[in-house]
């Protein structure tokens, strides 16, 4: 491996800003990190370059660890954004300098000055300043100084940022065909995922400082695992559908039956992602040639060159309850974004406010297990109050998805019936002394996560994650990692070892560190191990007492068990906490 | 000015309107305030005979006084040169409580009165002073030598030197001494190559404020000074005796000198800045 990077973690007061990143990057690798600004791509650049220093991790080149070696001797080429040439020196001067620095001799020095403007194709420009050149040949001149002293790996910091479109395109080509001609391995940052396609052998996304996925251009766009990637690398339609037995349901019909893809057992709630070119229009069901989505009217149309783009609201989402996000803005509205070549337009043209019939040609559901979330309380105020909470807003905008409400009198009442409507998503309450009866109650109504939300929290900048029995796990993990991909925090899990006797000590080691390979292997999601000794409750308090911004996420298969022993830790009015329930498995 | 087309023209065309009006107002304000009291100066000085003039000037006890004068005030820049550089370092690269107050700090020399520095500066250094009882326990004497009078010139040149090196300092970009450094250089390499070149020109022009800021001065160096004849006796300080003798010919005489002198310094030092700009920016083909 060229680059080796091993859980880094850069804090700026307190709250990370590259959170748990690793990643493998091959010899002779194009890697892209895409990411919107302000995600961490380019301090995780800068980390990689030794420019800045990192607070956790380790970083490796070639197999050599240099996550405390000083970037002048980490050998890498860095090329910046703003070129970053030495403005009082020539063409020559400016790529010489690592050679002048190096002490290498005049001679070898000219010719290696030569070998690499033939490389980025501005021979003859030796005795110019970097003032008299465009900005194209400035960043050409920055990249043949960046590759002067034969680094190991390039990395280059949005080069193209200040460049005009047709000029990026041109230095695009010569980048790529540099970095094949030297078989260099290279890092680029980017937000154009354009640029990532055109060049990307894999492509890493960050947000909020972490890697949310990686792999090949093709791949994370036709089967992305997170609502960011998904709306992030081209554009996306997500909606809330139901899982039934009979296959993926948009509104009443199944729109797409699903193969033994789709897990036995209750119908839930999931996240589909329809691509506006996987959207047909036709004038009827019968014209369709794909899968019957619903019936819409025309809001917008826009001319976009080769394709033609459109707005279509969906009239059956109102009944039904599925909410539509258009990809480019966070208004939760049932408005799918379409897009269709000019041979689709030809044959079927419309206008705006004509009604027409959607298909679907392909779906991608996503894993997510947290789809939406429902405030619950026992009066329409205090539901209504709950889903204005900060953080559930911050959370249900970060996830593109929607607060609904629902009131139970029953939460007032333990043991009065309640509405037989399953849940949708995670539900959330506001804690209070007796929120660990709302907690059972809403568990055993079919909620699989609870949201215990204290008025007002912060947004977390570490999340606890623990479950009290082996079959809670999977649930546990795949909600943490779906939480933590919207949130700008540290996951550490807490291993506890009770203190009596050797007996659970070997459980307790094992679990730990399943915890942390099962989050890695299946979900992606980089985090930290931590070992505490004791009860459980007691030890989870005493963490969570520690700092404030502290959120947990707790597993339970078992719901006595919640009600026995964390009584108290569940009213803690600081901390949000988030109950996964997942019952232990019956045996056949 | 474009002389091939036989008028006088802006050299770059500017959408603002009105050669005629703003050449005449600066060669009015040049003459009024600049050129007609130096003319005056220097034909006053004519009046008096060559053998008086050259008595007057070449006198020994003059010829102390300039050494002092421009000695001091030279040693005094060079001192800004490299103390002023640190200060301005430290202002634009880090960011520590009280900055903001230091910052303010550095224009007091600019504000108080010339004469309040003289007097804080002498109790300072005075053998029974805060510091000067110290110093003269190191057997070094400042108040009433030519020490004192380089402190009191340093004091005055400082905010000179600090704020014209401050903005050239905050223009050096990060990037570049990253780029520097990813590249193999050393911090001193770095300093010397990336750093120095850019800053130098803005250096210059401090060091030549602060110098003819430092040659004029009067009112804090006469009080720390002492004015002992031969020994700390600056030239305004001179003039100023010879004015009060009634000499006004010996006066201006000693003015032309330092007239002379301090433009033939200064018009050197912009002659090496514009020499250094054309080093180091582009032509503009």
């Amino acid at each position: 491996m060229s680059i080796t990077l091993d859980q880094i973690t850069k804090r700026y007061q307190g709250s990370p800003v590259v959170n748990d990143v690793s990643v493998d990057i091959g010899d002779g690798e194009f890697f892209v990190l895409l990411g919107p600004s302000g995600s961490g791509k380019s301090t995780l650049l800068r980390a990689i370059a030794g420019l800045t220093a990192v607070d956790h991790g380790r970083i490796s080149l070639h197999g050599r660890d240099v996550t405390y070696v000083s970037a002048r001797d980490r050998g890498v080429g860095l090329v910046f954004q703003n070129y970053a040439l030495f403005r009082h020196m020539t063409v020559a001067d400016n790529i010489e300098f690592a050679l002048r620095v190096r002490r290498m001799r005049g001679s070898e020095r000219r010719e290696r000055r030569r070998e690499l403007l033939r490389l980025v194709a501005l021979e003859g420009m030796e005795d110019r300043l970097p003032l008299e050149l465009s900005g194209g040949q400035q960043q050409r001149v920055a990249v043949a100084r960046a590759l002067a002293h034969k680094p190991e790996v390039l990395l280059l910091d949005e080069p193209f940022g200040a460049l005009d479109a047709k000029i990026r395109e041109e230095l695009r080509r010569t980048i790529r065909e540099v970095q094949r001609e030297l078989g260099i391995t290279t890092i680029l940052v980017t937000h154009d995922q354009e640029e990532a396609f055109a060049l990307a052998d894999r492509i890493g996304i960050m947000n909020l400082g972490r890697l949310l996925e990686l792999g090949r251009p093709e791949d994370l766009y036709a089967r992305p695992a997170t609502r960011f990637v998904a709306t992030f690398l081209g554009a996306a339609n997500l909606v809330l559908a139901q899982h039934t037995s009979q296959g993926i349901c948009i509104g009443a019909d199944p729109v797409l039956a699903l193969g033994s893809t789709g897990s036995a057992g209750r119908d839930h709630e999931v996240v589909a992602v329809l691509r506006p070119e996987d959207i047909e229009i036709a004038a009827s069901p019968d014209e369709l040639r794909s899968s019957f989505l619903g019936l819409g009217t025309v809001e917008q149309l826009l001319f976009v060159g080769a394709n033609e783009r459109l707005r279509v609201r969906l009239n059956n989402a109102a009944s039904s309850g599925p909410v539509v996000t258009a990809a480019d803005s966070n208004a939760t509205e049932a408005l799918l974004e379409v897009t269709r070549t000019q041979h689709d337009r030809r044959n079927y043209p419309v206008t705006v406010g004509q009604s027409v019939t959607l298909g679907v040609r392909r779906l991608h559901v996503l894993a997510t297990p947290l789809s939406s979330f429902t405030a619950c309380a026992s009066t329409a105020a205090q539901a209504q109050a709950i889903s204005e909470e900060p953080l559930l807003v911050q959370l249900a905008t970060r996830m593109k998805t929607r607060v609904s409400t629902r009131v139970e009198p029953a939460l007032q009442a333990p043991g009065a019936s309640a509405s037989a409507a399953p849940f949708a998503g995670v539900a959330v309450i506001n804690t209070d002394p007796e929120a660990v009866h709302t907690v059972q109650w809403l568990l055993q109504q079919g909620a699989e996560a609870v949201l215990l939300l204290p008025h007002n929290a912060p947004s977390p900048t570490r999340v606890l994650i623990h479950w009290l029995d082996e079959p809670a796990r999977r649930a546990t993990l795949a909600v943490a990692a779906s939480l933590l991909r919207h949130v700008s925090a540290e996951a550490v899990y807490v291993g506890i070892m009770p203190d009596a006797g050797e007996a659970g000590r070997p459980d307790a080691m094992r679990s730990l560190l399943d915890a942390r390979s099962e989050a890695q292997a299946v979900h992606g999601l980089e985090i930290r191990t931590e070992l505490g000794y004791g009860d459980v409750a007691v030890e989870l308090t005493r963490r969570l007492t520690e700092r404030p911004d502290q959120m947990l996420i707790l597993g339970v298969s078992d719901i006595d068990v919640l009600t026995q022993r964390f009584t108290a830790l569940l009213s803690r009015m600081v901390n949000p906490m988030l109950v996964v329930w997942q019952p232990g498995e019956s045996p056949q | 000015m474009n002389t091939a087309t036989g008028k006088w023209t802006f050299t770059q065309p500017s959408v603002l309107p009105g050669f005629g009006l703003t050449f005449g107002f600066t060669t009015f304000f040049l003459s009024a305030i600049v050129l007609i009291p130096l003319a005056a100066l220097i034909s006053m000085a004519a009046s008096s005979s060559w053998h008086e003039f050259v008595h007057t000037v070449a006198s020994d006890r003059a010829l102390a006084s300039y050494r002092l004068s421009f000695g001091a005030s030279l040693l005094a820049a060079s001192i800004n040169l490299v103390f002023g550089f640190i200060l301005a370092w430290t202002l634009v690269r880090y960011d520590f409580p009280g900055r903001k107050l230091i910052d303010a700090l550095i224009d007091l020399p600019f504000a108080l009165p010339t004469a309040v520095s003289g007097i804080a500066l002498t109790t300072v250094f005075a053998q029974n002073g805060w510091l000067g009882h110290y110093l003269e326990l190191a057997g070094i004497k400042v108040a009433y030598t030519w020490i004192g009078v380089t402190v009191a010139l340093t004091l005055i040149g400082m905010p000179f030197m600090v704020r014209t090196v401050q903005p050239a300092l905050a223009e050096v970009q990060r990037d570049l001494e990253d780029a520097a450094e990813t590249l193999g250089a050393n911090r001193f390499y770095v300093f010397r190559r990336i750093i120095l070149p850019i800053v130098v020109p803005a250096m210059l022009t401090g060091f030549a404020l602060a110098f003819a800021r430092g040659v004029g001065e009067y009112g804090s160096v006469i009080f720390i000074a002492g004015n002992l004849p031969f020994k700390t006796e600056i030239t305004p300080l001179l003039i100023v005796i010879r004015l009060d003798e009634f000499d006004y010919h010996g006066a201006a005489s000693l003015g032309c000198v330092m007239l002379v002198i301090s433009f033939l310094g200064l018009w050197a030092i912009n002659y090496l800045q514009s020499w250094g700009r054309r080093r180091t920016t582009a032509t503009g083909r």
